[in-house]
Order: C-alpha cells, then sequence, then structure tokens
C-alpha cells in the first residue's frame, strides 16, 4: 500500500501568501483558528498563574492587578476578547459544517471544478464572525475604559 | 501506541469546547454583577472563590479548557510534523502539561477557597 504523503511544508505551509490567493477567506479562518487558540491558550495559562497570586495576599494581588490595569493591559485583554469571540464563532461553524450542515449537495465534478463545501453560507459565516468578534472588542473597550 | 481513537477525541474536543463557551459565559456575567475594577478587587475575588457553586464552576472550566486547549495544541503540533516518536512526545507532553495545569489551578482554587490565604 502506498505511504500517504506528508505535510511536508510545516510552519512554511501555513505563512505561504499563495495558499490565501488560491483558498481565499477559508484559508484566512483556517489560520486564524489557529493563532487565536495558541494565544488563548497562552492566556489561559498566564491567567492561571495570575489569578494564584491570590494565595500571596492583597499587597501581591494588588500589585499583579496593576500591571493588567493599563492603557496597554485593557488593549491586550480587548484582543484576547477578540480572540475567544472568533475562536468561538468559528469553531461552532467547524462543528456545524463535520456535522454536514452548510456544505451543499454532492454534484459531479465540472470545470473549473468549485468545491460545494467552499460556498457563500461559508464565506458569510466567517465574515459574521470577525465581525462579531470586533463588536465584542469594541465593547470590552467601552467596559475596560469607561 | 495509540491513546484513544481520534474520532473519540474530536467528540471530547468539541464537548469541552461547548461546555467550556457555556461556563466561560457564566465567570465573565460574575464580573458584570457589579462595575468591572471593583469586582476584580482582593476582597471580591476572594469573596467568589469562597462560594462552593462558583469554586465547582471554576475546577469545571479549569478542567474544560485545559483538556480543549491541550489537545488543540496537539493537533496543530501534529499538523506541522509527523513522525512516531514526535507523534508520542507530543500527545504524552500533552497530557503531562495538561495534567501539571489542572494540578496548579485546583491548588489555587482548594486553597482560596478553604480561606488558606
Amino acid at each position: 500500500m502506498e505511504k500517504e504523503p506528508k505535510a511536508r511544508e510545516g510552519i512554511k505551509g501555513w505563512i505561504n501568501p499563495a495558499k490565501y490567493g488560491k483558498f481565499g477567506i477559508e484559508r484566512f479562518a483556517w489560520i486564524l483558528m489557529r493563532i487565536t487558540g495558541l494565544g488563548l491558550l497562552a492566556y489561559f495559562i498566564a491567567h492561571i498563574y495570575e489569578t494564584s497570586n491570590i494565595l500571596n495576599g492583597k499587597e501581591v494581588w494588588d500589585e499583579m492587578l496593576a500591571m493588567t490595569q493599563t492603557t496597554e493591559g485593557h488593549i491586550f485583554l480587548a484582543l484576547v476578547i477578540g480572540m475567544c469571540v472568533f475562536h468561538t464563532g468559528n469553531g461552532i461553524r467547524l462543528m456545524l459544517v463535520q456535522m454536514g450542515y452548510g456544505i451543499g449537495k454532492a454534484q459531479r465534478p465540472d470545470y473549473p471544478y468549485k468545491p460545494q463545501s467552499l460556498n457563500m453560507k461559508g464565506k458569510a459565516c466567517i465574515y459574521a464572525t470577525i465581525g462579531i468578534a470586533a463588536l465584542a472588542m469594541w465593547y470590552g473597550i467601552t467596559v475596560m475604559f469607561g | 501506541m495509540m491513546l484513544m481513537k481520534e474520532s473519540v477525541i474530536m467528540k471530547i474536543h468539541y464537548g469541552t469546547a461547548l461546555g467550556a463557551v457555556f461556563l466561560t459565559v457564566i465567570h465573565i456575567l460574575m464580573r458584570m454583577t457589579q462595575d468591572f475594577h471593583q469586582s476584580l478587587e482582593y476582597e471580591n475575588v476572594l469573596a467568589n472563590y469562597e462560594m462552593i457553586g462558583y469554586a465547582i464552576l471554576l475546577e469545571l472550566l479549569l478542567i474544560l479548557i485545559s483538556v480543549h486547549g491541550f489537545n488543540g495544541l496537539r493537533v496543530i503540533l501534529l499538523e506541522i510534523k509527523q513522525g512516531h516518536t514526535y507523534e508520542k512526545v507530543v500527545s504524552y507532553g500533552c497530557i503531562v502539561a495538561m495534567a501539571i495545569l489542572i494540578a496548579y489551578g485546583t491548588r489555587t482554587i482548594l486553597m482560596a477557597s478553604m480561606g488558606m490565604v
């Protein structure tokens, strides 16, 4: 049996701009899902460490909190909100796609061989998710700076 | 060695995602019960930990996000590179990192909820 080809491009495949032109917004959503996932995991680990300072008393807690209560800290948290909303929205879209919703019906493959799954419904969902993430970031900024 | 079928792992991945979203919404709404900055004050955060129901919610959230996050990291790392030894190291490494994070977070929740500060 022939061995399956490996994903030989690795991380270079992620950042290859030619792939974006070929696959459009779906490719952008694919990489954004991974970047936001890694970002959220890094934030989560830092959040667990940050909140563990509650055990070291009020002074240490206040010092740690002061680091996040700055303009830079608020902008960082707004980015975390955006990453969280995009990752959630796009994740729900992917779950629905895996269950077979919104991918169209199977058709005879005719030229120019456009995949049924990369349709306008999927694109609209991705744009809507990016829009909702931007709105959530804006709302977060108004709460934190308000 | 395969620990679990990938199809089962992905079901766990989706289940933990939905659970984490639901609990995160409650976690954020807790900050909205009062002024955002006031809700982060030492006494208020400590009072949150001392509520048993909320401490259980935090523990569940810790487990769900850790499982989802480290499985996501494992999937990303396996997409980038493949190989028998590499896949084993990545899978076991993610399980160990997840266990350490859950243990560290649980320690904070237990000690804070029991007033050991």
